[in-house]
């Protein structure tokens, strides 16, 4: 499957930029709620303008048997045998907040695209798309309440 | 072999944190007791359908329906921007309560699972999941070999308090812990991806285009033919997405519902791995079935008894093992020394006769007896060998048998001295095997074997001086036993006998001091004790204690000791010359093989001479009126009647049954003990067969006749004394 422009973790990028001069830095905070459970898996994705998957930018938690908790990214991402490369870390804890960052090709911006989060935690319900937000510029810096686990989320562009 | 070993050093290292895993895994058994007492209950065969219409009625945007093992149904919505979580009963949806998991029993969850240390926690806590397992296992093996094989391991336990505090929960919880660690072992693959817990793939289905209405759920023909007891989890199709489908989830599997079609789209049974998944966490957790986790949270409380048992015997038995000094090296050495002991008491003796040894001029070697041996310069050879449970070789020693078959022989003789207990059936059973296999291949000996009983500092004082003649020189045994810290106890009445043959006896009656609370925690003073246990008397000048049967419990306020005076005793002549108001120094050494248990079956007593004095403390102490049945032998009425009128007077009170007496010094007096035996065979056979215990106490050639007469009587019931000993039946007290 075709890997979409971007990619994840400034250090660790290893996708295809066509021009890394017309790149962005992608910079993310996830704050979660009190919500009174073990550790979140959480699926940071992009879908395009027609709602398809276009790329991972981070998943939260390593125990792969679990990821079919994140349901809106597992089932969309299913064909891409690469959605894990260098963009895994632990599960978040409640009450933490995650930050990452990632390289975002400019053609990107203002062009439909949407960040997406599904959230999932043991014993707890399962959160698909608790985040859509438009990765537009003018969205920068505005933070989104998730309904379940996310209590806001916000990103910015350098 | 190594089984204790194993068990030893495993129980250290690991027991600690294995008592953490059975504290939290006992606190988190009660939640499946508490969750089932609290669920709303299931009306049988309630549709699943029905359940979502009761539910949809009562709750607005319901977006999940989970049933938790314990029968609580949540259910999940997101009305007006707030997710809720609610309790609701089944039989009509009402919401009952907000659904809170406790914060705690979640914290205690990690700590079991993880120590609260994430993955390198989980890996931990597996780890000690196996060394729990290998500890049970150990255990175990361990039990059997006590116990003398499979067949015996409900047989009764005798010991120590301690030591049967630790072998009796063993025996109730060690499958259980075993089963805990089994299924902790897996549960801990599953989570790190090693055994798969469902199937892999799941179909890919999506509700039809379409621009018809969804349908409710009540409508759905999967939903209506599934059991809401039957049920996991029922997501509703998400309002924002068109192709979102119903998914159920039960027990059997998982199916997949168009949202406006009501089809059902998929049905994928339950995998295999599943189904064993879930039985696994059924068998850990006892999720659902709160009979089985009470039993699985009383297994975990038992760990830290097991592990403080445990711990207490082995600094026991790590003190009983004394330092061998002036050991010399074995091809230098003309004495040798071989011991076998189980738990290391039988090494204090081996340190006597060591010493003994050394004193004289001699080199000598002590060790193990699986390194036996006989060096170019050894010229005597001793093997003290202690006998375990049913007769088997000390673990250290398993192995000495076929050692001493590839020895070659030399001209040393090898003198074996057995210590054991009369309350096993196989009474230095080990030591006579050893002597066995000696002979057989043609060690010479110096004196035959010996038995040594319950440790006994006299016995071995004497085979000391049988030793000395023997060699033909001088050789004191110096053997110290650890007296415990004594009490003195003040005289307050005797009652004389002249006794037969110039022999007077004394029954002697004892008050303690009062103890205050502190003395009591500190455990200082008089323990508690009942009759049957021994009262160990210092005389003065003597650190060699002297053993009397209590005719007396705690509850009757005093202690009673019937003495009859020996030639030359030391301590029978200090006893014997006490007046009301003076003082002894004495302790209390438990007999638990042989004092009664409680147990309300039939009592059949019997004992002949002083020996009556347990058994008169038994009726004494008999405020149940559990049947008792005395058989008394002893020699005249006018001379060595003890506790005559006492027995009249407990007749009277029912606390004594009957009772059957002998005389043989007087004419028509009933002969023997075994006589009054022969007579009452008839309801003897009777009573066994009601699950009598039998209590026998007196000299040894008394119990040997009493034990030939019943084996003739139970005969004709097939039984034998041998049986009823295994069964902890029978037990002798034997002086």
């Amino acid at each position: 499957m075709f890997r979409p422009l971007m990619t994840t973790l400034a250090a660790a990028s290893t996708l295809i930029l066509p021009a890394l001069a017309q790149s962005r830095t992608l910079s993310m905070s996830t704050a979660l709620k009190d919500y009174g459970g073990d550790g979140a898996y959480l699926a940071v994705y992009l879908t395009d303008a027609s709602g398809a998957y276009a790329g991972t930018l981070w998943v939260a938690g390593g125990k792969a048997k679990y990821y079919k908790h994140l349901a809106d990214w597992n089932r969309l991402s299913a064909g891409d045998a690469r959605r894990l490369d260098g963009v895994t870390g632990a599960s978040v804890g409640a009450g933490r907040t995650l930050k990452v960052t990632a390289d975002l090709a400019d053609a990107l911006l203002d062009a439909g695209y949407e960040i997406r989060i599904d959230a999932a935690v043991e014993n707890m319900r399962d959160s698909p798309s608790e985040i859509r937000v438009p990765l537009t510029a003018a969205d920068a810096g505005k933070p989104h309440t998730g309904r379940q686990y996310i209590q806001s989320f916000t990103y910015q562009l350098q | 072999m190594t089984w204790r070993l194993v068990h030893r050093w495993l129980g250290l290292v690991a027991g600690g944190v294995a008592m953490v895993l059975g504290v939290t895994g006992a606190i988190l058994a009660w939640n499946p007791v508490r969750d089932t007492w609290q669920a709303a209950p299931t009306p049988a065969d309630l549709p699943v359908s029905v359940l979502v219409e009761r539910v949809s009625a009562a709750i607005p945007a319901v977006e999940e329906i989970r049933r938790l093992p314990a029968g609580e149904l949540v259910v999940y919505s997101f009305d007006a921007g707030e997710a809720r979580a609610q309790v609701v009963d089944p039989a009509d949806g009402r919401v009952l309560r907000d659904y809170r998991p406790s914060p705690v029993s979640r914290w205690v969850k990690n700590l079991h699972r993880s120590f609260l240390l994430g993955d390198a926690g989980r890996l931990a806590a597996a780890g000690f999941a196996l060394a729990m397992l290998l500890l049970s296992v150990a255990g175990l093996m361990l039990l059997v070999r006590r116990l003398g094989g499979w067949h015996r391991l409900l047989a009764p336990v005798r010991g120590s308090l301690v030591q049967r505090i630790h072998v009796v929960t063993g025996r109730v919880v060690l499958v259980v812990l075993c089963l805990s660690s089994l299924t902790a072992l897996y549960m801990s693959a599953a989570t790190f991806g090693l055994i798969p817990t469902e199937a892999d793939d799941e179909p890919d289905v999506v509700s039809a285009a379409g621009r018809q209405a969804d349908l409710p759920g009540g409508q759905l023909p999967l939903l209506q033919g599934l059991r809401v007891q039957d049920l996991r989890k029922l997501s509703f199709p998400a309002g924002a997405d068109p192709e979102d489908t119903w998914t159920v989830a039960t027990a059997h599997g998982q199916g997949w519902i168009d949202r406006r079609s009501g089809q059902t789209l998929a049905w994928q049974d339950a995998a295999v791995v599943q189904h064993i998944y879930d039985w696994i966490m059924l068998l850990h957790t006892g999720q659902g079935v709160w009979a089985w986790a009470l039993v699985l949270g009383v297994a975990g409380a038992s760990i830290p008894l097991f592990w403080g048992s445990g711990l207490i015997l082995w600094w026991q038995a790590r003190h009983r093992t004394p330092r061998i000094v002036d050991n010399s090296a074995l091809p230098q050495a003309d004495v040798l020394i071989f011991v076998a002991s189980e738990n290391g008491t039988t090494w204090g003796f081996a340190q006597a006769l060591h010493a003994a040894f050394v004193r004289n001029g001699h080199r000598v070697h002590s060790s193990g007896l699986e390194h036996f041996r006989a060096g170019a310069a050894a010229r005597q050879i001793f093997v003290l060998a202690a006998t375990y449970g049913d007769g088997q070789a000390p673990a250290h020693a398993a192995l000495a048998l076929a050692r001493i078959a590839r020895q070659p022989v030399t001209a040393a003789p090898v003198t074996v001295l057995g210590f054991g207990d009369r309350q096993f059936p196989a009474f230095c059973a080990y030591a006579e095997a050893v002597d066995q296999a000696l002979r057989t291949e043609g060690w010479a000996r110096l004196l035959p074997l010996e038995g040594i009983h319950q440790q006994s500092a006299q016995q071995f004082a004497r085979w000391g001086e049988a030793l000395a003649q023997a060699l033909g020189e001088h050789l004191v045994l110096d053997y110290r036993p650890r007296v415990p810290p004594s009490t003195a106890l003040k005289l307050v009445s005797r009652q004389d006998y002249p006794g037969s043959a110039g022999e007077p006896t004394t029954i002697l009656r004892f008050v303690w001091p009062a103890r205050g609370w502190k003395d009591r925690l500190a455990g200082r003073g008089l323990p508690r004790f009942v009759a049957g246990d021994l009262l160990g008397v210092l005389p003065p000048g003597s650190s060699v204690p002297r053993y009397y049967s209590l005719a007396s419990g705690y509850r009757d306020g005093f202690v009673e000791i019937c003495v009859r005076k020996q030639p030359g005793g030391v301590c029978s002549g200090h006893l014997h010359g006490l007046k009301a108001g003076e003082y002894i120094q004495a302790f209390i050494q438990a007999n638990p093989g042989f004092a009664l248990d409680g147990a309300r079956r039939p009592v059949m007593l019997i004992g002949a001479g002083t020996g009556v004095a347990p058994l008169a403390g038994f009726i004494r102490g008999n405020v149940r009126r559990t049947p008792m049945h005395l058989y008394y032998g002893t020699r005249d009425p006018a001379l060595d009647f003890y506790f005559g009128p006492e027995f009249q007077g407990w007749l009277g009170e029912r606390r004594l049954a009957s009772l059957h007496t002998a005389f043989s010094r007087t004419p028509d007096g009933g002969g023997y003990v075994q006589d009054t035996l022969r007579r009452d065979a008839a309801r003897l056979r009777e009573l066994i067969s009601q699950g009598a215990i039998v209590r026998v106490c007196g000299s040894r050639p008394m119990a040997q006749g009493v034990t030939q007469v019943l084996d003739g009587i139970l005969g004709a019931i097939d039984l034998s004394v041998q049986q009823l000993k295994a069964r902890g039946r029978y037990a002798e007290d034997i002086f």
